[in-house]
């Protein structure tokens, strides 16, 4: 019996030896590369978060104590779950019925980590972490949101329309929604395909192209690509002017159709991309702004997004509207 | 020449066999990577027709007419002729299944998913009138296709059935010699195979055969069975070219926003 014992503890601290030797000798972690020798961004990502583009007010750091995180992602939990909750006494014939259950949404329950720092806000730049508007800019965006008009499909969001996913999701920058945060990247000889689960937009990145001609004003923008170091760099411009309201839950800018936008994409280890952008549109800010967020490698397949095919919401809310104008 | 031509017919009778000059990946596979494009007008009908002045046609004093909500696009209205791409030249519908089609023919205008841009479908989404790319990396493919913005994720592997119908199916895929094989299933029973009101149910299976038999020809084949609608499997097949320079580059054609006021127009406030 003791014999047994023996040996068993030495074979477990044989085994605990090895293991310790093999990390002591592990490879520091390198990028994966493609077949053409580029690092390989391939694979499904999300960015999910509880943290949105700039920083709540109760937040005076961008970086957050594991506390304050906790707090935070238990109050967004809450509010979610809220949704749910239908008076006591119903809801009335012509009282707003609200929109999505929270079965529905999938808005992420962690605060933003990159780098191991806890984020308040997407934005790193300005320091305080609100967006420069300029004063016509700020206007615009409050105009939209109080107009709320139903005349006719093209004033409501592209959302709703389904032309586009709600916010900024489908970008650039690609910012977190409430759902449908997924994005498949695939590198091909020439291209970087980055496919947006909202409204399945690929967004088709051009390597060492040249941009198309000004008059060209695809939705999206129009996106060239280039590797600096082991970092995907994609310059975009030529916005759609329909693409200037970015209203989302987690996220509300103006962006003009004359803004540029650079981002960056680096790997650093097999589940994590940083992905970093900057907003160059100084019609609307006074400033540039800068965000930084982790994309994390999520299990695929990504669903069929057929938002159109179904859309009877748009139908409805025009019909509403013209009963409610009749009086009826 | 004389060699190729037989190269290329030996590699149609048989998707398997090795062909030594196309262009390959680093895998050895074929480099499918391009953006391509058929030239035909499957996508007015699979079946031989004659050229006619409209797909929306109705009785005249001498015979059919356009309709009136498409007179005023004259010749842009047109639909030009095509030999067929159905081996057989015909679809082989159950006598209850062809009715439907004679029906969806009918009421092309307000029948036809194209009209309202749904997404195509496979296989109509090869043949739509717009390019489509290939996006091949060494352990993913994807399809991106210019109309109304559709996509096709490539599974290799996969042993999961698709849990949910869907527009564009699912796509298992794999590689017989030179061939990819992919295996459509999933695929709900609103799409179309062309304007000319073909239609399936949601037993569709479409098996497509994507052979490359030169740098800049795809030999497409695609087999559809549905018992709900065929008597037997059928097959299409059809060459796909590859666009080159400046022409091979995808554009965007999201099309929902063309088509809201055919859709909501009736619904604007008397103001707008």
């Amino acid at each position: 019996m003791n014999r047994l014992i023996c040996t068993y503890f030495l074979r477990v601290a044989v085994l605990g030896i090895a293991i310790l030797g093999s990390a002591l000798q592990a490879e520091p972690w390198t990028v994966p590369r493609t077949a053409l020798g580029d690092p390989d961004l391939q694979g499904i990502w999300t960015n999910a978060t509880v943290t949105g583009l700039q920083r709540p007010r109760q937040f005076k750091q961008l970086v957050l104590t594991e506390q304050e995180a906790k707090r935070w992602e238990a109050e967004t939990s809450g509010f979610f779950e809220s949704i749910d909750d239908v008076p006591d006494e119903g809801v009335q014939a012509g009282e707003d019925v609200g929109g999505y259950n929270s079965f529905w949404l999938d808005p992420g329950t962690k605060a933003m980590r990159v780098n191991g720092e806890i984020r308040s806000s997407i934005l790193t730049s300005p320091e305080d972490g609100q967006l420069p508007f300029r004063l016509g800019a700020r206007f615009k965006l409050f105009q939209f949101f109080i107009q709320d008009a139903m005349d006719g499909p093209e004033q409501r969001p592209l959302g709703e329309r389904c032309l586009m996913g709600f916010g900024s999701t489908a970008g650039p920058p690609m910012l977190p929604v409430v759902y449908n945060n997924h994005y498949q990247i695939v590198q091909s000889p020439g291209h970087v395909m980055i496919l947006v689960e909202m409204i399945h937009d690929a967004r088709i990145v051009r390597m060492q192209g040249e941009h198309v001609d000004d008059v060209i004003r695809p939705w999206l923008g129009d996106s060239i690509g280039r590797w600096e170091g082991d970092t995907l760099v994609v310059e975009t411009k030529n916005f759609n002017p329909g693409q200037s309201f970015r209203a989302g839950i987690k996220s509300q800018y103006y962006l003009s159709s004359e803004a540029k936008v650079s981002e960056r994409f680096t790997r650093i280890s097999d589940d994590e991309i940083i992905y970093q952008f900057t907003v160059d549109d100084p019609g609307a800010y006074s400033e540039s702004w800068t965000g930084e967020m982790a994309l994390r490698q999520s299990e695929g397949p990504i669903y069929e997004y057929a938002c159109h095919e179904g859309n009877y919401a748009m139908p409805g809310i025009l019909k509403g509207a013209r009963l409610d104008e009749s009086g009826q | 020449m004389f060699k190729n031509s037989i190269v290329i017919a030996l590699c149609c009778l048989c998707g398997a066999t090795a062909l030594a000059d196309i262009p390959r990946g680093a895998d050895g596979k074929p480099n499918l990577n391009g953006v391509w494009q058929v030239l035909n007008s499957a996508n007015y009908g699979l079946e031989p027709h004659s050229a006619k002045a409209s797909m929306a046609m109705i009785p005249g004093p001498q015979g059919p007419i356009p309709a009136p909500s498409v007179v005023a696009l004259g010749a842009v209205g047109a639909v030009p002729a095509g030999l067929g791409v159905v081996e057989g030249s015909m679809i082989p519908y159950t006598p209850e299944a062809r009715q439907i089609q004679e029906k969806n023919q009918h009421n092309w205008l307000n029948a036809d998913p194209e009209i309202k841009c749904y997404l195509p479908g496979v296989p109509r989404a090869t043949y739509m009138p717009f390019p489509f790319q290939i996006h091949q990396s060494d352990n993913a493919t994807v399809i991106t296709y210019e109309y109304a913005g559709a996509f096709r994720n490539l599974l290799f592997n996969n042993t999961v059935e698709a849990p949910i119908d869907s527009w564009m199916g699912q796509s298992d895929a794999h590689w017989e010699g030179d061939t990819l094989v992919v295996v459509v299933t999933g695929h709900n029973n609103q799409s179309w195979f062309d304007r000319a009101g073909n239609h399936h149910s949601d037993a569709l299976i479409v098996t497509e055969r994507y052979t490359l038999v030169s740098e800049h020809v795809i030999e497409y084949q695609a087999t559809m069975e549905d018992k709900n609608v065929f008597t037997r499997p059928w097959t299409i097949r059809m060459p796909i070219y590859k666009r080159v320079g400046a022409d091979a580059q995808l554009q965007q054609f999201k099309c929902v926003e063309f088509v809201e006021q055919l859709m909501y127009g009736d619904l604007r406030a008397a103001s707008n």
